[in-house]
């Protein structure tokens, strides 16, 4: 396996010709996805991977300067498409993960053919008139949680927070085995994402995007979703019955159904989209 | 009395509202359903107005918030359980509650998540626990950070110091170097010198006997006077790069010594070569021997004019300097700090790379075409240097040019004129009959001297050690000059014979011969004051001189 696919932990599956990437969000790994990929198995083929320091991913490639903005995510993004060779990628990201998408369409815009954006949000923190939904400080609020919870994941393990960090079989034992996160990554990773701002790169976007706004989202409100639609041009906005920040999880047949109409829309001609 | 046995169980319902934990029933999307009476009182609210109207991340503070929809949830859907999650609820009166949630998620018929159960553990004192944890492994942390640090710019100033101290012991080693074949050519050339005394001897004893009319046989003993002469310079040489050669230190005014160069250093250097002299005014004196700085000036002169084939320019400079105690230590030779008299020479020609300039004091390194240089030229004045308690620097640019300072101890104290003022008399070359004792153990050259003393017109006696010589002395109060080898066979020494002689015979002039200095009639290399000496191989008539001076008492 190559040293990318290795380091993403990447998963292919699906009987279908046409790619379908989904990009996990912030707390989670391809496990996420569960409930939604079996619905497109038959049709597309299936890419799922973990960001560096999230799940089964290669933790020791984890360096802070490469993933101190969204952007070093998003070269991993198309560093999976380049190494298997993916065209007219549907690219499916959540929470965070939207916005390292539209960062890797920016950058390659042939390469997509359509953005899937659950829960996104080019800036979580408000901004004069804008409206992301969190003040600074409560980053701060989020990363005492982070701490509380790393204390808590490891109470029970005292080598672990007594310095013996690099034991990874130690994290197998644990209870919880889901998402799985470095300590110091995960708070790395916490403060990359609450404190982007990508605002500005929303206008370059030249790639057809689906949005999918919850109801009742504390992380990306629906002031939020409407200001992506907004800007991002000849996007579709569609606000969801589902509440929370997770709808591929909470609701995942209402969240198939509303991809599979979009999906199912002629392809739009690039040269003349706008 | 009868016991109602139902009134002794507790029901199910008093274990759910009375646990030690609080219980919580929450819809999928967080609407809690029910909650225990436990829950209640902690967090202080009244049942109706919780069940049915608030999710169960409605309790938490923003952080929590955040963590529950992107941590808590999405691990209870995937994983169906979540165990240990540490969580801050707010409080009807504001307070905190730090709880540890457990939550199992049950499932419908259809396997569609149905509701929540939550239990909660009031986690006050273990969360307090763990943030002193948490405190002290960033203390702990702190400390390794330092101590690394700390550890790095350690092996940074070991590494700064291990590299200081590799160059000391390189410059040791050469040091070392010099030393080893200082000693060992100073040896070969002392042999050397005997053997040459006896030829010189011989030759001249032909030259004068042939009688006239022989010429061609005369020209071969020229020609062969001639060689050997070369051959006793080249030891001289060696044996003042071995730091051996008798030197006759005196008081010496470095400028007089300079100006009185100048013609010979004209004539040397030629017409390309522009001489300029840069004379301290002030300047002090040193004690060295005059000749052998006059020596020393001539090489560098030479050396200069052979690096400047096109022209250039040559300046000689004189100064006081203090070489103070950072800068000799820099020095692999120990040099004392204080004040020195500085003779410098500095020409415009090709200069010297750095490995050249390693190598320049070792003997017989040259970078000149053979019989142009024999590289014994900065061996002599590093070694004549060194003898007289100096320093040699060079400094050297490739394309620029060289400068090679000496550095020459300060004569502090007596103030007398220097004695080379004193004008050479011409000497009473012939004896005059006076007795003279010829103190040799080397047969050969005992024979020489007397045959030459003889020759010269004086009454010679021999003896080969000192017990021989006293004896002498004892029998021949006639005797008017003692002349001895300084090294002599049969365990006691010329100074020492010398010294048991005038004890005798006081005032009775005594000369000395020998072939190196390293030895009792010298003190590190210096002549005691008053001593005579005569370096081995003298000729006879450096012989005839010097045996004439000292009995007119000059
Ligand atoms: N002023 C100078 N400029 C450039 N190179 C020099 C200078 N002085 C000495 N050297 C170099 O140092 C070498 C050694 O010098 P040194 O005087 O000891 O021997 P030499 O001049 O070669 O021979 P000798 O002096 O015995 O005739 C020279 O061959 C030359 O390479
Ligand atoms: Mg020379």
């Amino acid at each position: 396996m190559s040293a990318v696919l290795q380091r993403n932990n990447v998963k292919v599956v699906g009987k279908g010709q046409q790619p379908m990437l989904f990009a996990h969000g912030y707390g989670c790994d391809q496990n996420m996805w569960r409930f939604i990929t079996p619905a497109f198995e038959d049709r597309y083929k299936i890419i799922l991977f973990d960001h560096v320091g999230h799940g089964q991913s290669d933790a020791t490639a984890f360096d802070p300067a490469r993933y101190g903005s969204l952007h070093g995510y998003a070269e991993d993004v198309l560093a999976i498409c380049r190494e298997l060779e993916l065209k007219d990628v549907i690219f499916v990201g959540h929470s965070v993960s939207a916005m390292i998408g539209v960062l890797a369409a920016i950058q390659e815009p042939d390469r997509f053919d359509r953005l899937v954006l659950i829960g996104p949000s080019p800036r979580y923190v408000n901004d004069g008139d804008y409206i992301g939904g969190f003040k600074q400080e409560d980053i701060e609020g989020l990363l005492d949680v982070l701490d509380s919870n790393h204390l808590g994941w490891s109470s029970t393990m005292a080598p672990v927070i007594m310095g013996n960090p690099d034991r990874p079989e130690l994290g197998e034992e644990l209870s919880n085995s889901f998402c799985l996160t470095n300590p110091e990554i995960a708070k790395h990773f916490a403060r990359v994402t609450f404190l982007s701002d990508n605002r500005a790169d929303l206008p370059k976007v030249k790639t057809k995007a689906l949005i999918l706004q919850c109801s009742q989202d504390v992380i990306a409100p629906e002031t939020v979703g409407r200001y992506m639609h907004q800007n991002l041009r000849g996007s579709q906005l569609v606000l969801m019955n589902a509440t929370g920040h997770c709808p591929n999880l909470s609701a995942p047949e209402e969240t198939i159904a509303i991809m599979e109409a979009f999906l199912g829309e002629p392809a739009p001609i690039k040269a003349a989209a706008e | 009395m009868t016991i109602d046995q139902g009134a002794l169980t507790e029901t199910a319902e008093e274990l759910y509202e009375s646990a030690p934990c609080g219980y919580l029933s929450t819809l999928p999307d967080g609407t809690i359903i029910r909650a225990n009476q436990t829950f209640l009182t902690w967090i202080g609210m009244e049942r109706q107005d919780l069940v049915g109207h608030r999710g169960f991340q409605d309790l938490l503070g923003i952080g929590g918030r955040i963590f529950y929809d992107t941590h808590f949830a999405p691990l209870l859907r995937m994983q169906g359980f979540v165990n240990e999650i540490a969580f801050d609820l707010t409080c009807a009166d504001g307070r905190k509650l730090p709880v540890l949630a457990n939550t199992v998620q049950k499932l419908d018929a259809a396997g569609r998540p149905m509701v929540h159960r939550i239990t909660l553990f009031n986690a006050t004192d273990r969360r307090k626990y763990e943030r002193e944890l948490l405190l002290a492994r960033q203390k702990a942390e702190q400390a390794t950070e330092e101590l690394r640090r700390l550890n790095e710019t350690l092996e940074e100033r070991v590494a700064q110091e291990v590299a200081e101290r590799m160059k000391a012991e390189e410059a040791l080693r050469q040091a070392q170097k010099m030393e080893a074949v200082g000693q060992l050519t100073g040896g070969i050339a002392h042999d050397f010198n005997n053997l040459l005394t006896i030829i010189v001897g011989n030759i001249e004893l032909l030259q004068r006997r042939l009688p006239d009319g022989h010429e061609r046989l005369q020209r071969a003993a020229d020609h062969a006077m001639e060689a050997t002469r070369r051959a006793a310079t080249l030891t001289q040489r060696l044996l003042a790069f071995s730091r051996r050669q008798p030197l006759d230190p005196k008081p010496v005014d470095a400028n007089k010594l300079v100006a009185g160069m100048s013609e010979l250093l004209r004539r040397t250097l030629g017409e390309t070569v522009v001489l300029e002299t840069v004379l301290a005014g002030g300047l002090w004196r040193t004690q060295a021997d005059p000749n052998q700085l006059e020596n020393a000036i001539v090489n560098l002169a030479v050396n200069a004019r052979d690096a400047m084939p096109n022209g250039g320019k040559l300046t000689i400079e004189t100064a006081n300097t203090r070489l103070d105690e950072a800068y000799v230590e820099a020095l692999a030779e120990p040099v004392p700090p204080g004040q020195y008299v500085q003779v410098s020479v500095s020409d415009t020609g090709t200069g010297m790379d750095k490995a050249t300039m390693e190598k320049v004091f070792e003997p017989f390194f040259t970078t000149k075409a053979a019989g142009k240089g024999t590289g014994l030229g900065l061996s002599q004045i590093y070694g004549f240097v060194r003898q007289s308690n100096g320093h040699v620097r060079i400094y050297s640019e490739l394309g620029e040019g060289t400068t090679i300072k000496i550095y020459l101890p300060r004569l502090i104290g007596s103030d007398q004129e220097p004695a080379e003022a004193l004008a050479k008399r011409p000497a009473m070359v012939k004896g005059a009959g006076e007795t003279i004792l010829v103190v040799e153990d080397e047969r050969d050259l005992r024979t020489y001297a007397v045959e030459a003393l003889r020759d010269l017109g004086y009454r010679v006696l021999e003896a080969a050690d000192g017990r021989e010589a006293l004896a002498a002395v004892e029998q021949h109060p006639e005797i008017a000059l003692l002349f001895t080898d300084v090294v002599l066979a049969g365990g006691m020494n010329g100074r020492a014979l010398a010294d048991e002689v005038t004890r005798r015979k006081p005032g009775l002039p005594v000369l000395y011969t020998t072939g190196y200095t390293a030895n009792a009639i010298v003190h590190h290399g210096r002549l005691d004051v008053g001593t005579h000496l005569i370096g081995k191989p003298f000729t006879y008539a450096e012989l005839a001189a010097k045996v004439r001076r000292m009995l007119d008492g000059a």
